[in-house]
């Protein structure tokens, strides 16, 4: 049997020419016809991979059509390789940056700041004409040159495959290093070592322990960003200045803004008026950095607070979310589970701490720029204490309403790993909710098994 | 040839536990420090009894430890964790407070668990990784002040100069005497194995400092009467090896006896919990950011990322102490789920490489599953450094004929 494609139905297509354009950061836009023709043209052609029905990468035969926002956010992941290569081309300048961090500083220093699920992207976009498994071995291919270079307990690798390889055009590696992640400096440093000298390095160093509260740390990660906007001025050629930098921070502001109100709003529905997967790409718009494009993300999540409200008054029921779903909250690093399998058993997921995060955590943008982005950056819920995390992720469950609670770590990710038990204890304890710590095979394809203990999960609630 | 001192020491080390009761029975306290840039002195100054947490080798604990701080934790911390889960080890018994830094980020996150899981109270000194930085120096100035103010709270009185300085100067005195013992073990007709300079700097970690120092000094009196001139040679017929990577902590010694029981001759080591520490560590200004700058001006740990390959000073360290040692291969240790050090295995082969220097890594923990494996693989690396020098000696008699 040959392999299911999934296509978009001629029949939403009037409602969504009459959705709004997208406008990118270079002022040009795309509008809903030619979104339109590339979903249903192009983009089938070349990423077949994408339109495969295959349940076990959250592939359904059927998409929330009618909801716009997911057919551009589909758009803008599937065009994401050919416009990082096109900016490149344009001499755009592009950094590797850690997950879990805001890039105000970045947007400030006209510099594309894309974390490691986005390198990988675009990676995965050069080549066209693959299905699911072509590939996913394709990628791990790549990423066994790291492993060679590195360590096979690496998971993080800073992008050392891609840049080392000549794969990608990055010019620095420049993420806030420590946040969160156990790896990433490790990744940052292993570029020393690789051939192509020519890519920048750059540590902003993220310092560890009740740091919100001590003027020195701020003062000191402040500096760090003083520096990282120095070193992306030495690629770009360009002087940032502070007023660049407090635009930046009113600009990712604005998004920041948005997105809480629209997680805020999906929480306030009575029925889920999205799946799993559609909550999450319109949440993550947030932050404005996940298409590689800050504008055209601030464009979508404009348009997509109108849909969501719309859908919230009325009452309509997100596709594919069954009634009284059970309701479940994700903690963890660059983690998911499976939003379409869950749903078929009988649940939704509802919100999820990383990105979440720093996407809550909005910027004084009076004074020093540099002194409020690392108070701010400091403060980052996911990011202090045990039990200063747990508190502040108990309240997130509590707004989401949320049945049941999983915390997935990656396999090598020793960071969120080792704090998985005591979090999900205070949260079980302060909230009885059902807590389950999943972990996950690195990189990889999903897996049954995985799914299956997922399911048990969601079948004992 | 034994050193009579070091049955001192090992004598004095059992009878440690129940001195530590005693004294706390007397009123004073113990603070356990784990960690890499956890300047002592202060500690020591404050009227405190340090004691170094470092405990490994125990299976079973890592099991325990996993529970609490997962099973992707390293090794090394797993344990620690278990052993204050099961709070059996008789120094983690007699700490009142314990003491971390972040060098390391699972050694940070172990803070969090033991503070979290069995009530410890915990002092955490941040260590920048920008350590080069004036703005990372100063940042870390702030964190030894804070930190001296956690422990004078915890003291309940401030900490006085001319005790950091006479502190100071005992630890410089125990460092000197630790560096010329170190000269020892790796001299032709060694009085003394590395094995034994090993076991004798971990003493340290754990015996009242000022004891530990007269018992560092009988044996370099001894030393020096046994052998008056050690001389390091570097084609004495053994295979000479060198330890890098992951610390061996007290109780983990699997290593260490495989490369004993396969002929093979430690001759030098530049681990966390060996003689490393102990180097290159000058106080120019007693106050507590000081001694701690001292501290991070040393050769950096592997969880510090340094950016430049060229001026790496770690890199640097080891070929100095390599060439010190005229060792001929390096043995690199690397714990499960060690990246601090595991991440820089193949980097390190390379450059060693480059100066003819072969190394072996080793990837281990503590389970003994993997004991026959790693005999195989030393003992092959041990064969390997023996037939290169013999090759080396013919070739050198052949240019000399
Ligand atoms: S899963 Fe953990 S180790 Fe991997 S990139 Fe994310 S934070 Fe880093
Ligand atoms: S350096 Fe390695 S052994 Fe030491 S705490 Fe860190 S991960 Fe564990």
């Amino acid at each position: 049997m040959g392999t299911q494609l999934f296509r978009y139905s001629e029949d939403n297509k009037e409602k969504f020419l009459e959705s709004d354009n997208i406008t990118f950061n270079d002022g040009s836009v795309v509008t809903p016809e030619e979104i339109w023709h590339y979903l249903t043209v192009e983009g089938p052609e070349k990423y077949p991979g994408s339109f495969e029905v295959n349940l076990y990468q959250g592939n359904r035969a059927s998409r929330d059509e009618t909801l716009p926002t997911s057919l551009k956010t589909h758009y803008l992941g599937l065009t994401f390789s050919d416009r990082m290569e096109k900016a490149k081309d344009r001499g755009k300048s592009i950094a590797f940056i850690q997950g879990g961090q805001a890039v105000d500083p970045y947007t400030a220093a006209d510099t594309i700041a894309l974390r490691p699920g986005l390198v990988n992207q675009w990676y995965g976009g050069l080549e066209h004409g693959n299905d699911i498994n072509k590939a996913n071995l394709r990628r791990r291919k790549s990423k066994e040159k790291a492993f060679h270079d590195m360590s096979f307990e690496a998971c993080q690798t800073g992008g050392y495959e891609h840049v080392q390889e000549g794969d990608l055009r990055i010019d620095v590696i420049a993420p806030y290093t420590v946040l969160r992640c156990s790896d990433v400096s490790y990744g940052v440093e292993a570029h020393r070592h690789g051939p192509k000298k020519d890519v920048k390095l750059f540590n902003v160093d993220y310092p560890l322990r009740y740091q919100a509260d001590k003027p020195w740390a701020i003062e000191y990660f402040a500096q760090n960003l003083r520096r990282l906007v120095g070193t992306l001025d030495e690629v770009t050629g360009r002087v940032t200045t502070e007023e660049d930098v407090t635009k930046a921070i009113q600009l990712h502001n604005e998004g920041r803004r948005l997105g809480t109100e629209l997680a805020e709003l999906w929480w306030s529905a009575d029925v889920p008026p999205t799946n799993s997967a559609d909550r999450a790409s319109l949440v993550a718009l947030g932050n404005l950095e996940v298409h590689g494009d800050v504008q055209a993300s601030l464009s979508v999540l404009k348009e997509a607070k109108k849909f969501i409200a719309e859908r919230v008054r009325n009452g309509v029921k997100g596709h594919a979310v069954i009634d009284n779903p059970k309701r479940i909250f994700i903690l963890g690093s660059c983690v998911g589970i499976n939003g379409s399998r869950s749903e078929d058993a009988g649940a939704i997921v509802v919100g999820r701490d990383d990105q979440w995060s720093h996407c809550t955590s909005l910027v004084e943008e009076e004074g020093d720029p540099y002194y409020n982005l690392a108070k701010t950056t400091l403060e980052y819920p996911y990011e202090q204490s045990i039990e200063k995390r747990a508190h502040w992720t108990i309240e997130q469950i509590r707004k989401s309403r949320a049945d049941g609670v999983i915390f997935i770590h990656n396999w090598g990710c020793n960071t969120q790993a080792a704090v998985a038990r005591p979090i999900v204890d205070i949260i079980k304890r302060e909230t009885g909710i059902p807590t389950y710590i999943h972990e996950l095979e690195l990189g990889g394809l999903q897996h049954e098994q995985e799914q299956n203990r997922v399911n048990a999960f969601i079948e004992m609630l | 040839m034994s050193i009579k001192t070091l049955e001192k020491v090992r004598k004095r080390l059992e009878e440690r536990p129940e001195e530590l009761k005693r004294a706390r029975e007397d009123g004073r306290k113990v603070v356990g420090w784990v960690g890499y840039n956890v300047p002592e002195e202060i500690i020591h100054a404050l009227g405190f009894i340090p004691v170094r947490i470092a405990v490994g080798g125990d299976d079973r604990l890592v099991e325990v430890g996993a529970r609490y701080a997962s099973s992707k934790t390293c090794v090394f911390i797993r344990e620690i964790v278990g052993a204050f889960a099961e709070n059996q080890d008789p120094f983690i018994q007699q700490t009142d407070f314990l003491a971390f830094d972040a060098t390391c980020l699972q050694n940070y996150r172990a803070a969090e668990v033991i503070e979290y899981f069995f009530k410890k109270d915990v002092v955490v000194l941040g260590v920048p990784r920008n350590f080069d930085w004036d703005e990372a120096k100063q940042y870390f100035a702030h964190e030894a002040n804070e930190f001296t103010r956690l422990l004078e709270e915890r003291a309940e009185a401030p900490l006085d100069a001319s005790r950091l300085a006479e502190s100071v100067a005992l630890y410089n005195d125990i460092r000197k005497t630790l560096k010329s013992i170190y000269v020892f073990q790796a001299a032709k007709d060694n009085v003394i194995s590395w094995e034994e300079v090993y076991d004798l700097i971990q003493a340290g970690e754990l015996l009242d400092k000022q004891e530990y120092l007269s018992l560092l000094q009988q044996t370099l009196a001894e030393l020096q009467e046994l052998q008056q001139n050690p001389v390091i040679e570097g084609d004495d017929g053994n295979s000479r090896l060198f330890i890098s990577g992951s610390l061996i902590p007290r109780g983990d010694r699997k290593l260490i006896g495989i490369i004993k029981s396969v002929g093979g001759r430690i001759v030098g080591d530049d681990l966390w919990s060996g003689i490393l520490p102990h180097l290159d560590l000058d106080i120019k200004e007693i106050s507590p950011a000081g001694v701690a700058l001292a501290y991070l001006n040393r050769t950096p740990h592997a969880a510090l990322p340094y950016l430049d390959l060229a001026s790496d000073k770690r890199l640097k360290k080891l070929h100095e102490l390599l060439s010190e040692s005229k060792a001929q291969g390096v043995i690199y240790h690397t714990l499960r789920y060690c990246d601090p050090f595991t991440f820089k295995a193949k980097e390190t082969k390379n450059v060693l490489a480059k100066s003819g220097i072969p190394l072996l890594e080793i990837h281990t923990e503590y389970a003994g599953s993997d004991y026959e494996a790693m005999k195989t693989r030393v003992e092959a690396f041990v064969e390997m450094i023996k037939i290169k020098s013999e090759i080396t000696e013919e070739e050198g008699v052949l240019a000399d004929a």
